[in-house]
């Protein structure tokens, strides 16, 4: 198989200007056949404007893009029917039900034979296919975002923060749904600001910031590269536990007031420190030693958290 | 253009329509409710009559014969004042605008004129007046022109100039008759803006359209769609107009192919403008406020509730450059005055406004963000 023929989306150069501002600064990455790919990073760093000029949505200032072999720019209405997309923000018409909902989309695309009924069971919203949109909780409507996304049978589906704003509970169902297109092995590209959510789904991500990629790889792969060293938590530690790991070099963070994360480069370095504390008498109830998660490598990467939150804020302080 | 796609979304906005009750109510009810009132407030408009005080200061025959008159005349209401009272003090105290005061000697001085020949005999009717009321002046000028005719009679000589009235029409017309056509235009007007403006900048903030940017649809899909939508809520309004103003007023119009074009040139008019205006305001609210600067002037200006002959010249001619101004005059000349020409002139001037604000509305509207 060629290159070309196991890729599904070439982003080479892309630039993205809204008057002085800079929102993509000449980025370049491919997506490939089948894959899940997760664009990671903050609110404003360029993940909805590099998503919207893959799928259609907007034009680039330069660079060039291509979806299914086509140019996005020159073959929008070859595309169009091609991809599936769920807008960031997404709404829908009121007072449509779900099932009126998926066949207005059906129809949209000149689709005779969608499964409607099958889109509805994938996306887990039986009980309420007759419910009108309005009448739907955030994670539903999102679900259904999801559907609508799928009534074409796309060969591309691009979902643009599919659960900011949801509850954890209905976080997961849409992540449900969304392992459900991974097993279907549909190309999806994913933008996210829930580092948790590119790391259970995506196959790879690509970490984006001020507008620039700056890495990308298998989540795996990312932690493994960029984050060689261990994150050492002591629990429940006297006061002055904090100043004799400071003193010994290190740069402890307080978690909670009562927990010290420290950044250990040498696995050799966490005994030494657990002696020094022993020596000096002071105490701790428990310990937890492990490797940096994604948000930890964002952090390093691009010294800035994914989101706002007292995880993020925690960290960062 | 792709009908099956022109369908799907007629479908879905009539379906949204029929469960939006509150809306479905407002937008049948509003047109309505203005040919209710205004159609009870002009009502007697060609069978006006004032009311009239009067105090018979001589208390005769004759004066009373004279009060008779005023009667017969039809144009007043007659109130006796007690001869006693200060009718200055009445005017005040009762807040009524004119007491016609017939003096005391008013039988002699009639008597001296008619039956002595004496050209000197006369009497002086006065009119107690409050200046500040609006009617007062069109009172004292009919009071006059009843005058008039009694001392023209009294002189034993006909007239010299006499007038004699034909009008253009075949039948009388009452001013419900001429109303109705003006609301028709100006409540298709209403729908066709505010429906337009309202919808698209809800689903552009909600961010319906840019899903429906990511689907084959096309701008002209979905502006034909919208045009169909309007068209057929303007007929459904229209009918309930037409229904009303039959079974309440009791009107008598002519209803042909000339109405549903004049609504299909209306709706292509004002879906237009709304789209250019969505595309410059993006805020629902200041879109609002954008279709009702341009609504107000265009209701109240265009001859919509009164005749442009009442505004004064530089207003008139205002009035002949805002397009609902020829709906209005295409209207009334198809079902008023079933003047063909008249209406196939009209037609062709609000044609030639919609086409061109028509196409600089799919101009305007824009699919792809952020170009």
């Amino acid at each position: 198989m060629t290159k070309e023929a196991e890729l599904a989306i070439e982003v080479e150069k892309l630039t993205k200007r809204y008057g002085n501002f800079l929102a993509v600064n000449d980025i370049s990455f491919t997506v490939r056949k089948g894959e899940v790919f997760a664009l990671l990073g903050p609110n404003g760093a360029g993940k909805t404007t590099t998503v919207e000029i893959i799928d259609t949505i907007r034009t680039s200032t330069s660079g060039k893009v291509t979806l299914l072999g086509m140019d996005v720019t020159k073959k929008k209405h070859d595309i169009v029917p091609r991809i599936g997309v769920l807008p960031q923000g997404f709404s829908s018409f009121d007072r449509i039900t779900v099932r009126e909902t998926l066949q207005y989309y059906s129809r949209l695309f000149g689709c005779r034979n969608t499964d409607v009924d099958g889109l509805i069971e994938l996306v887990n919203l039986k009980d309420k296919s007759q419910e009108q949109y309005k009448n739907l909780s955030g994670g539903l409507k999102q679900r259904l975002g999801i559907a609508i996304a799928l009534v074409n049978d796309p060969e591309v589906v691009f979902l643009d923060e599919p659960t900011t704003g949801l509850d954890p509970r209905a976080r997961r169902e849409v992540w449900k749904v969304l392992l459900g297109l991974k097993k279907k092995g549909k190309t999806v590209f994913l933008t996210t600001h829930y580092m948790e959510e590119a790391e259970l789904l995506a196959d790879t991500v690509s970490i984006i910031s001020k507008g620039k990629i700056v890495a990308m790889g298998s989540p795996g792969e990312l932690i493994e590269y960029n984050a060689n060293y261990l994150v050492l938590t002591l629990q429940s530690v006297d006061e002055k536990v904090f100043e004799i790991v400071r003193k010994m070099g290190c740069e402890p963070v307080l978690n909670n007031h009562r927990d010290v994360m420290i950044r250990v480069e040498h696995t050799d370095d966490v005994q030494k420190i657990l002696n020094t504390i022993k020596e000096a008498g002071a105490s701790y109830l428990g310990l937890d030693a492990r490797k940096p998660n994604l948000e930890e490598v964002f952090l390093k990467l691009t010294g800035e958290a994914l989101r706002d939150g007292p995880a993020g804020r925690r960290v960062a302080e | 253009m792709n009908l099956s796609v022109v369908g799907a979304n007629l479908v879905v906005k009539l379906m949204s329509f029929y469960r939006e009750r509150t809306a479905m109510f407002f937008t049948i009810a509003f047109p309505i409710i203005l040919i209710f009132v205004f159609g009870t407030i002009f009502k007697d408009q060609d069978n006006v009559s004032f009311p009239l005080c009067v105090q018979d200061l001589d208390q005769t025959n004759s004066s009373a014969q004279s009060i008779k008159t005023l009667v017969l005349n039809g144009k007043f209401k007659i109130t006796r004042v007690d001869p006693a009272i200060n009718a200055t003090q009445y005017v005040r105290d009762n807040k009524v605008n004119l007491v016609l005061v017939i003096p005391k000697g008013y039988e002699r001085s009639l008597l001296q004129r008619v039956m002595l020949s004496d050209p000197n005999a006369s009497v002086i009717i006065t009119y107690i007046y409050d200046p500040s009321s609006s009617s007062v002046s069109t009172k004292m000028q009919i009071l006059n022109s009843v005058f008039d005719g009694i001392n023209q009679k009294m002189s034993g000589k006909p007239p010299f100039i006499r007038s004699a009235e034909t009008s253009i029409l075949t039948k009388k017309y009452r001013f419900i008759e001429f109303f109705i056509p003006g609301i028709i235009a100006m409540a298709v007007m209403t729908l066709s803006l505010f429906g337009t403006v309202n919808l698209n900048t809800e689903l552009r903030q909600k961010g319906v359209i840019r899903k429906l940017s990511t689907t084959p649809i096309t701008r002209t899909d979905w502006i034909l769609s919208n045009i169909l939508y309007q068209f057929i809520l303007a007929v459904i309004s229209t009918i309930a107009m037409l229904l009303v103003s039959y079974a309440v007023f009791n009107v008598s119009l002519h209803i042909n192919a000339w109405l549903l074009a004049f609504i299909l040139l209306d709706v292509f008019a004002f879906v237009g403008i709304a789209m250019i205006l969505t595309r410059f305001v993006k805020e629902a609210q200041s879109a609002a406020a954008a279709a009702n600067a341009i609504s107000f002037p265009m209701m109240f200006l265009s001859g919509s509730f009164f005749p442009i002959e009442m505004m004064p010249g530089f207003l008139q001619t205002f009035a002949r450059i805002l397009p609902l101004y020829y709906v209005n005059e295409g209207l009334r000349a198809s079902m008023v005055f079933e003047d063909n020409m008249a209406a196939l002139k009209y037609s062709a001037i609000i044609g030639v406004f919609a086409a061109v604000v028509f196409v600089l509305g799919i101009i305007a509207t824009k699919w792809e963000e952020g170009q």
